[in-house]
């Protein structure tokens, strides 16, 4: 069974006409207010939302950030092996 | 390879090219920056919120381009592993290992993003559905073709290894795909055959802009982690050549 909310289709919100959950009649309405039990409370949309996005770019920072870390520390290896070997060359072979 | 052919002038061939490509590259970078701001855009100030769900179903326009750059990751993996199989040269195992780390962090930012929206949508973070189990195993597979890369060694054994790994485990991408057709589940099928689509212009937009992208990060990451597998391939070799010469450790 699909949750409310989460089936097949996403709608967009009429601006200007109110909440989709806006009662038609007066009866319609809640009469008493009952706790759930054991339930979870109520997240906020903007909170995960948030969350969500903050740990996207995270991740893609993290990443990005150790292969340039690890791309300098290769280059600079490459670069004073090359010195050294040009100096193995120009002496000959061995030091 | 040809470990008597001095390095210096293995470094100058192609010149070029490695010119050139070092151009696209940067290129590309802007492109997708660019992209980035305005896919940013849409989604937070054009697209609008969905009728029941509320804001929290805008994480949807990052999370799905996010799936589908794990199966491209995942893809380029599989095309590696299997080049490497059949040819054995360091490239096409330079090419799934960039692969495999691409998938594994585009498959975080899905298992990370996805409960976030389900907290909301679902009241619960996790449920064994069989999208989401078939996703987790596959982030798992390549969680193991990373760990086993990074810690079993670099020889030929290890990489033959490592490339089955990387072609069988693209057996499950077909798999998680059509899971929510053959065993249905909680997972939304929107835009997935069956869907009802995305009942706004804006909405399509953003998602659109969402995977071109999610396609420009994901060939600049598989791109910057092959060029540092060239480089550490490159680095092995000078390194060879310098004991030949009898430099030691220096």
């Amino acid at each position: 069974m699909q949750a409310e909310g989460t089936g097949d289709k996403y709608e967009a919100i009429e601006t200007g006409k109110g909440a989709a959950s806006t009662p038609k009649k007066a009866d319609d309405r809640s009469t008493a207010f009952q706790a759930t039990e054991g339930g979870r409370p109520m997240q906020s949309g903007e909170k995960l939302l948030v969350e969500a996005y903050a740990a996207i770019w995270i991740i893609t920072l993290v990443f990005i950030a150790s292969i340039f870390r690890r791309q300098k520390r290769v280059d600079r290896r490459i670069a004073a092996l090359e010195v050294a070997l040009e100096k193995a060359r120009d002496r000959g072979g061995a030091p | 390879m040809a470990m008597n052919e001095p390095v210096a002038s293995q470094a100058t061939e192609g010149g070029g090219s490695a010119r050139a490509a070092e151009r696209v590259f940067y290129a590309l970078v802007l492109l997708a920056a660019i992209a980035f701001a305005f896919t940013l855009h849409v989604v937070f100030f054009k697209a609008p919120v969905e009728a029941t769900m509320g804001i929290v179903q805008k994480i949807f326009y990052f999370h799905v381009p996010a799936a589908i750059s794990m199966y491209l990751g995942a893809a380029a993996c599989f095309v590696g592993s299997a080049g490497y199989l059949a040819r054995g040269t360091s490239r096409w195992d330079a090419l799934a290992r960039s692969g495999a780390e691409v998938a594994v962090v585009m498959g975080l930012m899905v298992l990370v993003s996805g409960p976030l929206w389900a907290a909301k949508a679902w009241g619960v973070y996790w449920t064994w559905d069989p999208r989401l189990t078939t996703s987790m195993l596959s982030v798992l597979v390549y969680v193991s073709y990373v760990v086993l890369r990074s810690f079993a060694g670099d020889g030929d054994a290890e990489r033959k290894f490592a490339a089955a790994l990387g072609v069988l485990g693209a057996a499950n991408l077909p798999i998680i795909h059509y899971s929510v057709q053959k065993w249905g589940g909680n997972h939304p099928t929107v835009i997935s055959s069956g869907g009802g689509g995305l009942g706004h212009p804006d909405m399509k937009l953003g998602l659109n802009l969402g995977f071109v992208t999610f396609a420009l990060l994901t060939a600049l990451l598989i791109w910057s982690r092959y060029r540092l597998e060239v480089a550490k391939n490159r680095l092995q070799e000078i390194e060879e050549e310098a004991l030949e010469l009898g430099l030691g450790e220096e």
